[in-house]
């Protein structure tokens, strides 16, 4: 990090306040620095406390220059029409994740609209967090879907805890409609749900094939997933001490940032072959899709290189290969037109602007 | 006896003058109250034949696109008709004033002044009818609020500005939103009334209607008084500028839908549009924890430049920063078009187009006086202008009255113009 100019430091104390100048330190410019006082005296404005409003601001201020970031400090982060709750031990969502949410929820509710005579939708979220993404595609899709099942999968009991909270606080916002519940019309329910499990454990994929047959037998015609989405830890280990913030290192949850597999040399060896240990779940991820063939898949990645590695995998799998003719990878903002690339011998299509971030699948019927 | 025992002679002089000095103004800008000027009856009774053969045309068969045409005109021609009848009592009433009967010449002289009246109402409502009706006049607005170049005084002006207005839609019951207040952060120096120095501030009038209330304050608001930051007690003038933009119903699908369509003033091609994202380059998502949410959109063919750093989600910013794109570019739309059919159509010039170099309103502090320039209105209580109290609201009714006015002008010129322009042809 360049070092900052002392005459920054006087300029923050003078025109701001005398608590921007240690904050400068973490925001590394002027404006950012106004803007997070702002945030922060905002914040204070609309939490009543206790404490009085100038000590919370220094209080604010303090562990804000200690590197603390500022969502875990404010304690919430907007996420497309909700705000977030984020507590230290959860990722905090990001803004490329919110991007590709939106534009998730916008393809699914067209294709929706489009053939309304699929009434169900289903949607599964693996390594939730706060649950940002399972509760954004709810409210996008809760006005036009009737039925409408989502669920949140993470190993981590903060996040799932975090995840329902998150659920209920939106909804004392009013942020989000309340759910119906199943009632004995089966088709007029909404139902969101956080659950703890492991995604590497072999009972993971039994259970879920049977919660599928499940909801067959009840609708009595044949329900795949709609969506499978995950933003799953990708960052390497020489990665995680290289390229990432230092608020990042220091405060986030190394489990939800560094792939590490907790079973022990068994699952290692099975998930290792031929794949980088970054990419470990991208492996596992593409397994779960060729078992519960969901009609549309999104993996957050890195990279553009993360990405082709996630297509160079499906495409080494002729199964998986089939089952997804329709690949793109999706950059930071996922509005703009497409590109056309070819990665291996598959030609896929790329959207956006920016990094890439994630790589979506599509049926080939869908 | 004079009653005083003493008298200057010069105030004596003064006394044997001709006319004490004038202290009102001498020329009046408001229009001439006339009935209604013959080019207006023409073009009144050329619409009214395109509405007679709607409607008839429209009992055969059924065109949603003629309906609301006739829905439109029906104003003028039913406008029209009323001044027809009064017109042909009129004539009537002029021929019993030829009568030999005393009585009847009597009592048609007494209905002669009432149907006069009558017949000059009349005319506005045509008049008011025939002006076409701003194509925005129905949306919500967007006030801009920029302070002119002149440091510190304008900057502080500008926040007393954006006071008043919040202050008027306050009184007024409107609906407001702040979708930007941005103050200086270089000056920390507060005005007189511990005003801070406003670099931009941007709010939003959402009542439906905005747009014809407030486009009578677009332009530049002079302020005359002794900044808080003067010495030596030197009054100085500085300026700010107020735009007022149309903005459009958030939860509107019919407008929302419009802007996909290219007629639209509001569409604006997405690949014209270069978004900044102000986060470093680099690696991004769970690799850093950036706050910075701030987005700028360049719309490349104008230049316009919209950046919007409020709130803490950048999908949020960036719905604001669109919106804001929209409107500003629709507005530029709706000048250039009016510019072009301005030179096209050889009329006289429209006052009442604010180019943003015209002064339209003086704040002086020192004679506690607001004066619009255009409509001549000058009312004192300052504060309670700056309250956005009754004052500031007979203002902007003066103002509103005086557009109406101007517009009505505008068409009777364009008419003059056109009948020259078609006996022109036919002489050749």
């Amino acid at each position: 990090m360049p070092r900052l100019p002392p005459s920054l430091f006087w300029q923050a104390r003078q025109a701001l306040s005398p608590l921007a100048a240690p904050l400068l330190r973490v925001c590394r410019d002027l404006p950012s620095t106004a803007n997070e006082l702002r945030w922060m005296r905002e914040h204070i404005a609309v939490t009543p406390s206790l404490i009085p409003p100038k000590l919370r601001l220094w209080q604010f201020a303090e562990r804000r220059a200690r590197g603390e970031p500022l969502q875990y400090v404010l304690g919430t982060q907007p996420f497309g029409d909700l705000e977030i709750k984020c507590r230290p031990g959860v990722l905090i969502p990001r803004p490329e994740t919110e991007a590709y949410t939106i534009e998730l929820g916008r393809i699914l509710l067209s294709s929706h609209t489009n053939n309304p005579k699929t009434k169900l939708i289903t949607i599964l979220d693996l390594c939730t967090g706060t649950g940002c993404i399972a509760l954004q595609l709810f409210r996008q899709l809760q006005a036009s879907a009737t039925l409408l099942r989502v669920q949140g999968i993470d190993i981590s009991p903060h996040a799932v805890s975090l995840a329902r909270t998150n659920l209920s606080h939106n909804l004392n916002l009013n942020n989000l409609l309340v759910p119906r519940p199943p009632t004995e019309e089966a088709n007029q329910s909404q139902t969101i749900r956080f659950t703890q499990a492991d995604i590497f454990s072999p009972s993971f994929l039994t259970t879920q094939q049977q919660q599928q047959q499940q909801q067959q037998q009840q609708n009595q015609d044949q329900v795949d997933l709609d969506l499978l989405v995950s933003n799953p830890p990708y960052i390497s280990q020489p990665g995680f001490a290289r390229d990432t913030a230092r608020s990042v290192r220091n405060h986030e949850p190394r489990l939800a940032l560094v792939p590490e597999l907790r079973g022990g040399s068994d699952d290692a060896t099975q998930f290792n072959k031929g794949v980088l240990p970054e990419d470990i779940f991208y492996a596992r991820l593409l397994d779960i899709a060729k078992t519960l063939r969901p009609k549309r898949v999104l993996l957050e990645v890195a990279s553009m290189e993360q990405g082709s590695r996630v297509v160079d995998m499906l495409t080494q799998d002729d199964d998986t290969a089939k089952l997804y003719p329709h690949v793109e990878i999706w950059r930071d903002c996922p509005h703009a037109e497409f590109q056309r690339q070819t990665i291996g011998d598959r030609e896929i299509r790329i959207r956006g602007s920016g990094e890439g971030r994630s790589v979506y699948l599509c049926r080939a019927d869908m | 006896m004079l009653a005083a025992p003493w008298v200057c002679r010069s105030c004596v002089r003064s006394l044997g003058r001709a006319g004490v000095p004038q202290l009102w103004r001498k020329a009046s800008t408001a229009a001439s109250p006339t009935g209604a000027p013959p080019a207006l009856i023409a073009r009144a009774r050329k619409i009214a034949a395109e509405h007679d053969q709607l409607v008839t045309s429209l009992e055969t068969d059924f065109d949603p696109q003629m309906a609301k045409r006739v829905g439109e005109i029906s104003r003028v021609a039913t406008a029209l008709k009323e001044f027809q009848k009064a017109n042909a009592s009129l004539s009537e009433l002029y021929s019993l004033t030829q009568s030999d009967d005393a009585e009847m010449r009597e009592m048609a002289l007494d209905d002669l002044e009432s149907t006069k009246a009558e017949m000059e109402e009349l005319g506005r409502n045509l008049s008011l009818a025939l002006t076409p009706k701003h194509p925005f006049a129905d949306m919500p607005c967007l006030l801009e609020i920029r302070p002119g170049p002149g440091g510190t005084e304008g900057r502080h002006f500008g926040a007393t500005l954006f006071h008043m207005y919040q202050a008027y839609c306050v009184s007024k019951g409107y609906r407001t939103r702040v979708v930007k207040y941005e103050t200086s952060d270089s000056d920390g120096q507060k005005g007189a009334e511990g005003e801070p120095p406003l670099t931009e501030a941007v709010i939003e009038v959402q009542e439906p209607g905005a747009y014809a209330a407030f486009r009578g304050e677009a332009g530049m608001h002079r302020v005359q008084r002794v900044p808080a930051t003067e010495k030596q007690g030197r009054t100085h003038t500085s300026a700010v500028a107020v735009w007022v933009l149309p903005s459009f119903p958030e939860n509107n699908p019919e407008i929302e839908a419009d802007f996909e369509d290219p007629e639209n003033d509001f569409y604006i091609d997405p690949t014209e549009v270069r978004t900044e994202t102000m986060r470093a380059r680099g690696a991004g998502g769970q690799h850093v924890n950036k706050t910075e949410s701030a987005i700028r959109l360049t719309h490349i063919p104008t230049g316009t430049t919209v950046s919007m750093q409020d709130s803490r989600s950048q999908s949020s910013n960036r719905v604001y920063a669109w919106r804001v794109l929209r409107s500003r570019i629709a507005a530029q739309r709706r000048e250039a078009r009016e510019e072009i059919a301005r030179n096209l159509k050889n009329s006289v010039l429209n006052q009442s187009q604010i180019t943003r170099g015209d002064k339209i309103r003086t704040y002086n502090y020192q004679q506690d006086r607001c004066t619009d320039h255009r409509s001549g209105l000058d009312v004192h209580n300052l504060p309670n202008v700056l309250e956005g109290g009754e004052m500031l609201s007979k203002i902007i009714d003066s103002i509103q009255a005086w557009l109406t006015e101007k517009d009505i002008q505008n068409l009777v010129a364009e008419e003059e113009a056109e009948a020259l322009e078609s006996s022109r042809k036919k002489g050749k």
